[in-house]
């Protein structure tokens, strides 16, 4: 599994398309994207990292990077966010960040030379 | 060649841009964008302007339209354009702004113009994205353009509490 990861808007679907030369349609079959969200409402973040993991391309937007937000469920949403990020990459073979459109390789090594 | 520095608030990139400038040739100029609104935003100026003395830099303001101040920067120019939030945000909420199209145009004006062009930007997007369809707005269009620059740009650096990440080409 690719486990890519980014701030919002970073250009990280764009980027796994053209990296790994999908059209929309593949990208929509083989990979999962806004899992952030999937995390938030979870109360069983290892078995929903197993349950990703079958997708070959797993995505996340960065949610963890403001202020502590003061209404408590969108405090544990992002902590789940960010816990889940943190299994997804541990499982991964590769982990890619995006920003700007551009990937930063963190863990393995691209499938392809296209980076 | 185009340079793209990001960086969260307080990460220390305008000052590692400027470090960045100072060690390529060319007469350095620094092309201001943001509007002095109020006395935290007079108080920010005036300390990059005390961090930017003695450096030799010709301070240029211009808040939209860059594209227009393009002719007064000399042919072979060292410019560092700071920030691209501001401006972008000049462009689409100030009445005489130009919209999106009018920041790309103008980086594409100074382009042609300088040698070097290092364009500071702001990483405002790690805290989620629970905002007003307004800021939405906002972010996507700042992440447009982010992404448009660091496609073109020879080198993009992200600061992190004062280092650089490089994340396209090399450092000079």
């Amino acid at each position: 599994m690719i486990f890519v990861t980014g701030p919002l808007y970073a250009g990280k679907r764009e980027w796994v398309r053209r990296a790994l030369g999908l059209s929309g349609e593949e990208l929509t079959a083989r990979a999962v994207w806004d899992v952030q969200e999937l995390a938030a409402r979870c109360e069983d973040l290892p078995a929903l990292a197993r349950e990703l993991e079958q997708k070959e391309i797993v995505i996340a937007t960065e949610v963890g990077g403001g202020v502590v937000p003061v209404d408590p469920a969108e405090r544990l949403a992002r902590e789940r966010a960010g816990r889940l990020s943190c299994l997804l990459a541990q499982r991964a073979r590769v982990v890619v960040r995006v920003c700007c459109g551009l990937p930063q390789v963190l863990k393995g090594e691209l499938p392809c030379a296209s980076t | 060649m185009l340079y793209l520095i990001t960086g969260g608030a307080g990460s220390g990139k305008s000052a590692w841009a400027e470090e960045l400038v100072c060690r390529l040739p060319g007469q350095r100029i620094y092309l201001a964008t943001m509007r002095p609104w109020d006395g935290e935003c007079r108080a920010r100026i005036a300390r990059h302007r005390a961090q930017r003395a003695g450096r030799d830099f010709i301070t240029l303001e211009r808040y939209t339209d860059l594209a227009g101040v393009a002719p007064q920067i000399p042919e072979g120019a060292n410019v560092l354009l700071e920030c691209m939030g501001n401006l972008v945000a000049n462009e689409l909420y100030s009445p005489e702004g130009g919209g999106e199209g009018a920041v790309l145009a103008g980086v594409e004006a100074l382009e042609r113009r300088c040698a070097h062009l290092t364009v500071v930007t702001n990483q405002v997007f790690s805290g989620g994205a629970d905002y007003s369809w307004e800021t939405l707005d906002y972010l996507r269009a700042l992440a447009r353009i982010d992404r448009a620059l660091a496609a073109r740009a020879g080198c993009v650096v992200e600061v992190v509490c004062g280092l650089p990440n490089v994340w396209k080409g090399a450092c000079p």
